[in-house]
């Protein structure tokens, strides 16, 4: 499903995020992405949804080589990667409703499908009676379900999280995860970066560490 | 598409902006639900529209109306030919078919030797002694000549006197030379320094509604950033901004000439306390409908033009 050969990256010539990756994480799979700040976690997440391109190296995402996808035809290739991003980027000024429908909106869906759709992951999700809410009157850890509402809500065939428990507690973030894990019983391949070391211990999930932009060990799933 | 490289989408049902009005109708609402999420920004935008349209009407009406006064001026550019004897009245028929034929003229009038005695009398009413032994033989009798507007400049009606001098009969032609001389070079440096106001006061207006436009899109950049990362192309990203700002701008328009429409009226109300003259009475008038269209027509220009722009700094698709 994803799968990086040789791929290098940096954003300015003398400072390099990511060396000489390679990586095959297959249909399915549940990936932790684990290392230190600045190793190049968001980097790689952020090669997988096309948000930057690699400065050497190709990127094939569903059979499809990203660095020879026209300008056209990456919109088209992130419709089918639901991104939960570390900061939310959850819409102030529209209701959760509004926030978690723009995915279907994209896609061209009908007002009264998107209605559906919604309400059913928002449910889901247990914020069934936030519809209406704006994410500033929301908790940390319902924001992030929010946003996680907005990443799922069209069946995506990948799930990339950045950091997605780093502000929450203990509660939430179980809350979370066993929606990641839920994802990934559906058939939704996850890759989740974070630091968090109780989180990944307890998931029993394949990791892979980078370390300066370097995978320095891949341990596959435990228990 | 290169090939083997094909992205699938993602399946969906029913799709709701399918054919031209389908997205029209989706976009046109995405507009306006923007507009109620961010009534302040909208506001702002609608307001900086109408209060730069305002101050380029308001010059547009001053410019429209001084053009027509010294339009008016210009009816004064009149030509006049004597004759050295009076022409029999059949003959009178046939002189002024002859100055009708040439290119320019838009109204001649006979004036007989007994029409001009009498209209030296009543311009020297109380001072008739002067005219004492006077007989209407030593008045010439003439032919007083209107120019339509294309013929009056300095060169046209010394084409057109030359053209009038060749008739048979005609001893002397009069047109105040120096006045149409001066009148035309007044009416040029007008419209130079009309076209040059008008030109920076409309580098202005756009300087400034495009810069509006561009910190309410800067304001909104989160929502263009997302837009892209969950899929959406370039064109669904831009197309409500755009009916955004043809919205605005439409709006801005129209306040605009509401408000300029309020400020003639209370001229028109009130000039006459601080002016002396009543300008209803000088021929004040109001833009003409194909302005007020032009106006309107700027407004929904420089909204769309403004977010356009504007967009292309912010969109990363």
């Amino acid at each position: 499903m994803i799968q990086l050969h040789n791929v290098s990256m940096s954003y300015q010539p003398e400072s390099t995020a990511l060396t000489d990756i390679n990586l095959k994480i297959p249909k399915g799979d549940f990936v932790f992405l684990t290392g230190q700040s600045g190793a190049g976690k968001s980097t790689l997440l952020k090669l997988i949804y096309a948000d930057l391109l690699p400065t050497r190296g190709q990127v094939l995402i569903d059979g499809s080589n990203v660095t020879r996808l026209t300008r056209s035809q990456i919109p088209l290739l992130r419709r089918s990667i639901g991104v939960v991003f570390q900061d939310y980027k959850l819409l102030p000024n529209r209701t959760v409703l509004e926030n978690v429908a723009i995915t279907l909106e994209v896609l061209g869906w009908g007002k009264r499908d998107i209605g559906k759709k919604v309400y059913h992951i928002l449910k889901r999700m247990g914020l069934e009676d936030k519809v209406n809410c704006t994410p500033l009157r929301l908790s940390g850890g319902e924001q992030q379900r929010v946003a996680l509402a907005r990443a799922l809500v069209n069946d995506p065939k990948i799930l990339v999280a950045d950091e997605p428990t780093g502000n929450l507690d203990d509660e939430n973030k179980e809350q979370i995860l066993s929606i990641f894990k839920e994802a990934n019983i559906r058939g939704t391949t996850v890759v989740v970066a974070t630091h968090d070391r109780r989180v990944i211990e307890n998931s029993h999930r394949k990791v892979i560490r980078l370390d300066k932009g370097r995978i320095v060990e891949v341990a596959d799933a435990q228990g | 598409m290169p090939k083997g490289n094909k992205v699938k989408a993602a399946v969906r049902p029913k799709l709701e902006q399918e054919g031209f009005f389908g997205r029209l109708s989706y976009f046109t609402c995405r507009a306006i639900a923007n507009l109620r999420q961010n009534v302040f920004v909208s506001v702002v935008t609608v307001g900086t529209v109408a209060l730069a349209l305002l101050i380029a009407s308001l010059f547009l009406l001053v410019y429209v109306n001084l053009e027509g006064m010294a339009e008016g001026w210009s009816d004064k550019v009149q030509v006049t030919a004597y004759f050295d004897r009076e022409p029999e009245p059949l003959a009178v028929a046939a002189l002024k078919g002859r100055v009708k034929a040439i290119a320019g003229t838009s109204k001649v009038v006979f004036v007989g030797q007994a029409e001009a005695e009498q209209r030296l009398r009543s311009r020297l009413k109380g001072q008739e002694s002067l005219l004492e032994g006077v007989s209407p033989e030593v008045l010439p009798a003439s032919l007083e000549i209107s120019l339509d507007r294309r013929h009056r400049d300095t060169e046209a009606v010394a084409a057109y006197v030359k053209n009038l001098k060749q008739i048979q009969g005609i001893t002397e032609v009069q047109y105040g030379e120096e006045w149409v001389k001066r009148f035309n070079s007044f009416m040029n440096l007008f419209r130079i320094m009309g076209a040059l106001l008008g030109g920076f006061l409309t580098i202005a207006v756009l300087f400034i509604v495009s810069n509006t436009i561009k910190l309410t899109i800067y304001a909104r950049k989160d929502e263009l950033e997302l837009l892209g990362l969950v899929g959406a192309t370039r064109f669904f990203i831009k197309a409500p901004f755009l009916i955004e700002g043809v919205l605005q701008g439409a709006a801005g328009a129209v306040i605009s000439l509401l408000a300029l429409l309020g400020c003639y009226f209370a001229f028109l109300k009130n000039a006459g306390d601080f002016l002396g003259v009543n300008p209803a009475s000088a021929g004040l008038s109001f833009l003409p409908a194909t302005h007020l269209a032009g106006i309107v027509l700027g407004g929904v220009l420089l909204g769309f033009i403004g977010s356009a722009t504007s967009l292309k700094r912010f969109i990363n698709v």
